[in-house]
């Protein structure tokens, strides 16, 4: 799925982040960082699980994703969609960075976490590692 | 005033502010963008989010911190979310009095969240008006372009 993206060149990204400045900024850094992109948000988890199973397994090719945000949070969001069967590359996004933080995205079944704030040097390194860039 | 002599002020403050500790490399990242991006109004957007939301949260801090029984689990949560927009702006000095105010939170210190919240209130009321002179420069900037 990662390589049919790097071909295609348009990711499908999914940023579920329930603030405005960090959703603002996270737009800027995307459309910078990668040639083509299109861009879901969602405001809550619950959302974001909405809109993975409507989309369907190969919806996106990244979701980056807040931890604590109203109504479900991003860990709960992230146990979820991996329990519909999708491997899509998860990148959890907060600025609680202490190991037990870190560890609870892990757990939840997220293939990476980055601190906030998202800066182009990170969005460059996740790209790269799930073979997006 | 000339452009030449707006832009210079214009740098001459934007340098004090990065001196001063005021804004970090965040905030010279938003600029990049802005630059790259062919953006004109991306920074002046994350600045006026930043300050919208640092008002609003002050605002709830100090209402909670007056009542009889502190909920610090709010408080807590408040700060969080100040600390995660200071350092998406770039804003220093007000994330780094975030991470204390917290520990103090933890602590269930309210004197000391307190003195905390004057601290943060103080510390961004400065970085606003800089915020508010460095946006009217700019605009005053393209005006003469």
């Amino acid at each position: 799925m990662a390589g049919a993206a790097a071909e295609r060149k348009v990711i499908r990204v999914l940023l579920v982040e329930d603030e405005e400045i960090h959703r603002v900024l996270a737009r800027a850094l995307l459309r910078s960082a990668v040639g083509g992109v299109e861009l879901d948000e969602a405001g809550t988890g619950a959302e974001a699980v909405r809109r993975v199973r409507d989309g369907g397994a190969g919806a996106y090719d990244l979701i980056i994703t807040d931890g604590k945000m109203p109504v479900m949070d991003g860990h709960e969001a992230t146990r979820q969609i991996r329990a519909m069967g999708v491997t899509t590359p998860i990148v959890g996004l907060s600025s609680d960075t202490l190991p037990p933080d870190v560890d609870t995205f892990i757990k939840a079944g997220a293939d990476d976490f980055t601190p906030k704030p998202l800066s182009k040097e990170k969005l460059v390194r996740i790209l790269a590692k799930f073979n997006l860039a | 005033m000339a452009a030449a002599a707006l832009r210079e002020q214009l740098n001459a403050l934007l340098s004090s502010m990065f001196a001063s500790g005021l804004v970090d490399d965040q905030f010279q990242q938003l600029q990049m963008l802005q630059e790259d991006g062919g953006t004109p109004g991306f920074v002046a957007e994350v600045v006026t989010l930043f300050c919208d939301d640092a008002d609003r949260i002050i605002s709830e801090l100090a209402a909670l911190l007056e009542q009889p029984i502190v909920d610090f689990d709010k408080v807590d949560a408040y700060v969080h979310q100040l600390k995660g927009s200071s350092a998406s702006v770039g804003a220093q000095k007000v994330k780094f009095t975030c991470m204390q105010f917290r520990q103090l939170c933890q602590d269930k210190n309210r004197d000391g969240c307190i003195m905390a919240l004057a601290v943060v209130r103080n510390e961004f009321y400065d970085l606003r008006n800089k915020f508010q002179t460095m946006l009217q420069l700019e605009q005053q900037i393209q005006a003469q372009q």
